[in-house]
């Protein structure tokens, strides 16, 4: 089965059809993107080049069987196509993230969060046995950092404050 | 303090603007409600309505998380000086089976208004009003009743309707 996404003239994907491999062959019996085009502007009213095929298998940049990944990410409903990079974008997480190529994700301007200290993670981890009434024990803290749009900072939060 | 919508009544309107070359033919639609009319037969399956259907579900899935599923369509034709009776796509008797949403397309149309009719809790008997123009689309739910009137005197105004339901 082969994947494509048809797009619309803002490149906004509307919606990933599957197209039987057999309707993509070209002449000499091989797999040809735009035989599987031109077969969906013909049943599917809408024009071969805003058909685009996608990878089921591949998210992340990585192809899930490891094979080689193709166009970034599967396409889905609202996903962009950018076609100068040939990548299909999720939504964008923030207005301020920004387009990162190489893991094909959205980051933010001011790149990951921080990594936590070596004491917020022991915090975080469940400690062993239980309690006085038999219970087990729980983390007594869940540090984290959450994205700050306003400031375009990394907060670091605690979940079990 | 917090705010929970529990029922909303929107209507969506605007042009079809399908890409360049793939524009909806708008005469051959003409043509099959002019058909229709005339044998009162079920209105022709054509590649036109398919585009014009298909953008419907598409855009409006993609804008509005909304699934929509066809229920039925048909045309009609509206003469001159023509006001509609009340329409309502709905069966009180039978919501089960009745569309969630009216979708009314201007195929060929000329000062043509849509007056869709809703009540605001307690203030009832509102009104909406919106000229319905040439590859225009207005979508509302179809328990709102509505009128089509042909504002002007020379010529016949041409409507696709499509109802549906959401899942």
């Amino acid at each position: 089965m082969a994947h494509f996404a048809k797009i619309s003239e803002n490149k906004e994907v509307l919606q990933v059809l599957t197209l039987d491999n057999k309707d993509m062959l070209n002449a000499d019996g091989v797999e040809d993107e735009t035989v599987g085009q031109q077969y969906l502007e013909t049943h599917n009213n809408w024009p071969a080049q805003m058909w685009i095929q996608t990878s089921f298998n591949t998210s992340g940049g990585q192809h899930n069987n490891g094979g080689t990944p193709f166009r970034g990410n599967y396409a889905g409903m609202g996903y962009t196509w950018d076609e100068d990079d040939q990548i299909f974008w999720p939504k964008k997480t923030y207005a301020s993230w920004v387009k990162h190529i190489e893991s094909v994700s959205w980051k933010s301007p001011i790149g990951d969060a921080p990594a936590l200290t070596a004491e917020q993670e022991n915090q975080n981890k469940t400690p062993e046995g239980t309690d006085a009434e038999g219970k087990p024990l729980n983390a007594t803290h869940g540090w984290h950092y959450i994205w700050n749009e306003t400031n375009t900072t990394w907060d670091l939060t605690d979940s079990k404050a | 303090m917090q705010k929970k919508v529990l029922s909303e009544q929107a209507l969506y309107f605007g042009n079809v603007s399908m890409p360049k070359h793939w524009e909806i033919d708008r005469t051959e639609l003409t043509h099959h409600i002019l058909h229709s009319s005339l044998t009162n037969e079920k209105l022709q399956f054509s590649k036109t309505f398919d585009k014009l259907n298909t953008y419907m579900r598409d855009y409006i899935g993609l804008e509005y998380n909304i699934n929509l599923v066809n229920k039925s369509t048909w045309g009609n034709i509206y003469k001159p000086n023509e006001t509609t009776i009340p329409l309502l796509n709905i069966d009180p008797v039978d919501l089960r089976n009745s569309p969630d949403f009216t979708m009314i397309y201007g195929v060929e149309v000329k000062d043509c208004n849509i007056r869709i009719h809703y009540e605001d809790n307690r203030r009832k008997g509102r009104s909406w009003d919106i000229e319905l123009k040439n590859n225009m689309f207005i979508m509302f739910p179809s328990t709102n009743m509505y009128y089509i009137t042909n504002n002007q005197k020379d010529s016949l105004n041409f409507v696709q309707t499509i109802t549906y339901e959401y899942i």
